[in-house]
């Protein structure tokens, strides 16, 4: 029996229907938008905070609109002279006198602030350094251990212990990496001097010189070492993915013609794979690069008024040098000397500089992914 | 012989020996062994944990190939394989000939770029490819790429070619002309073929084995066990009334 109402408005079959389970739906996708959005703001703030900070003490607006100085100085200690008119002179250390001598009656205090002067060229050559090391010595191991774990041993109990190892590694505080790599590169490590330090855990004679495990010092080698067991474990999962990534089809029809298993290795598997272990490599070391705890035992120094080719040895002794590393330097500037507008402005700009590098990392990887993807598609 | 993953028992008692220079076509239900059997005579289910040859022996040309003193490299040569997925490597159609030979040391570009005329030639690939060797292999169709494998697996001249269903992914067009290319590779080679279509193994084989949960039913001349088989298991498969 239908109505004449229910006739001019047919039932409708789909029509919605009032249900908890609905409501759910809504709360559920409200809960996951605005945690989405408060880690977006959360990493806008930052970003906005530290360009609209630090852009104006590396960027200027005349040209070349970069402060040069900034980029191709060594940090030092920034001299504020006040004369009696409140008239304020910043200088450094040598331009410090002669302002003095000009002001003559007329000066009135100086005040000085250590490393806030000059720019931060050592801090960035350190840690580009620093990263070159690091990524030579983590890409080889991480890479050699990966084939080792995915392609030759067998599956088993020790296989299985060796990746919890590893896992467990990527969880040891920074700290400890950096006390690892105090006892065991800075003062542990072998090398080889004509005459060993009294201290060297063990000297063996080679006639011509001797082998002493008496340590690379505080240098750009231990920290470079350092920061790689830091980032390996992210490297040895990420290479063991990719190569998991590449078909078993490509090793099986490799083998049944013949190859050996590295032949198979080497040209089926690992040039497929290499996009994939480059970029995912290249976000660890951005990580590597921003790391303070490791190497502030190993490798950076607070300050040092001398680049590490400036050393003894010249450019032979450049990785034998200790360092200024751009997250010690930050570290430094904010914590370890008094705050005022002056030391502010140096640790905004190293932050500022630190941050674009790190960008320009991320979106190396970025490009070489797109690029390698399309080449190598299966 | 008998044949093991594991504790896992996958061929019991198998006894059959494969003509030379003939198409022996292998049939039988999904899990029936067809493939274990095939992955045998190049051993490369040595890749699979604990697969082994527990009881027999298999030989090719008089030598027990799961001897100790058999290098597996020279086995593989002499003994080609094509998948049943076609995986053409992601390089160039050129590349993908010769890497059998380059991984056995060959490197004069003479030698190859015969090869890859004979074998392209031999795959019947040679016109339709002959002005891009040097592109990417991934580019070709299904076909082509089925065919190129082929190519590959006899660019070493093996003597005998493995082929696990080879045409299971292609087109009914595809797999027409891999079977006429069956046809003319038996001239040169012995040829043992895993197939789920028992009229691709009527039109190309002229031996057929039928196994069945890892044993030997039969094992004859393809026009025997099809029309007239000796087994009961037999008949009903190739007359498609299993249970």
């Amino acid at each position: 029996m239908t109505t004449a109402a229910a006739d001019s408005t047919p039932h409708n079959p789909f029509a919605k229907r009032q249900s908890h389970r609905e409501r759910n739906e809504l709360v559920t996708r409200w809960l996951l938008r605005l945690g989405t959005y408060a880690v977006l703001a959360a990493a806008a703030a930052i970003f906005a905070h530290i360009f609209i900070k630090g852009a104006p003490i590396v960027l200027s607006s005349k040209a070349p609109f970069i402060n040069t100085a900034f980029l191709t100085k060594l940090p030092e200690t920034l001299h504020i002279i006040e004369d009696k008119q409140g008239k304020l002179y910043e200088t450094d250390p040598k331009g410090s006198d002669v302002i003095k001598q000009q002001l003559g009656n007329n000066f009135r205090q100086e005040k000085t602030i250590s490393y806030s002067g000059g720019g931060i060229l050592g801090p960035i050559i350190g840690t580009t350094l620093l990263v070159i090391v690091c990524m030579v010595v983590a890409l080889f191991l991480g890479i050699a251990t990966a084939i080792y774990l995915n392609e030759y041993a067998s599956h088993g109990r020790f296989i299985e212990l060796v990746r919890l190892a590893i896992l467990n590694l990527a969880g040891v505080p920074s700290v400890v990496f950096g006390l690892f790599g105090l006892s065991v590169f800075v003062l542990g490590a072998p090398r080889f001097v004509s005459e060993p330090l009294e201290r060297s855990l063990l000297v063996i004679p080679l006639g011509f010189t001797n082998l002493s495990f008496e340590g690379w010092d505080t240098s750009v080698l231990a920290g470079g070492f350092t920061l790689a067991f830091v980032i390996l474990p992210v490297v040895i999962t990420a290479c063991e993915e990719c190569l998991k990534a590449v078909p078993q089809g490509f090793r099986e029809t490799s083998l049944a013609l013949g190859a050996t298993k590295w032949q198979t290795i080497r040209k089926c598997v690992l040039p497929f794979a290499l996009p994939g272990i480059l970029t995912s490599s290249i976000l660890g070391i951005a990580r590597a690069a921003g790391e303070t705890a490791p190497i502030m035992f190993t490798a950076a120094l607070a300050f040092k008024d001398k680049l590490p080719w400036q050393g003894e040895s010249g450019l032979m002794g450049t990785l034998t040098q200790s360092v200024q590393a751009l997250p010690y330097h930050i570290y430094t500037l904010a914590a370890r000397i008094p705050q005022n507008e002056y030391s502010e402005r140096a640790q905004y700009g190293s932050v500022f500089v630190f941050l674009v590098l790190v960008m320009s990392l991320a979106a190396a990887s970025i490009l070489l992914r797109r690029k390698l993807r399309a080449k190598y598609k299966w | 012989m008998d044949f093991h993953y594991g504790k896992k028992q996958a061929l019991h008692g198998l006894n059959l020996q494969i003509p030379a220079r003939k198409v022996t076509a292998f049939i039988g239900p999904s899990g029936c062994g067809k493939s274990t059997l095939l992955c045998c005579f190049n051993r490369i289910n040595d890749r699979i944990p604990g697969a082994h040859v527990s009881r027999g022996a298999i030989r090719i040309k008089g030598k027990n190939i799961y001897d100790d003193d058999v290098d597996l490299t020279q086995l593989r040569n002499q003994v080609g394989m094509v998948f049943q997925k076609s995986n053409p490597f992601p390089k160039t159609i050129y590349e993908n000939v010769v890497y059998g030979l380059r991984v056995h040391g060959v490197s004069k570009r003479s030698v190859l770029d015969e090869a890859v005329e004979r074998c392209l030639r031999s795959a019947a690939l040679w016109d339709e490819l002959k002005d891009r060797l040097h592109d990417y292999a991934l580019g070709l169709s299904g076909g082509q790429q089925q065919r190129l494998c082929i190519a590959r697996a006899i660019a070493s001249k093996p003597d005998i070619l493995l082929m696990d269903e080879p045409c299971s992914a292609l087109d009914p067009l595809a797999t027409l002309k891999i079977e006429e290319l069956i046809h003319t590779l038996v001239k040169e080679y012995t040829v043992v073929i895993v197939t789920h279509n028992m009229q691709q193994a009527r039109r190309v084989s002229d031996y057929t084995a039928f196994l069945y949960l890892g044993k030997l039913i039969e094992f004859a001349t393809t026009q025997e066990l099809f029309v007239n088989p000796r087994e009961k298991q037999t008949d009903a498969y190739v007359r498609g009334q299993f249970s």
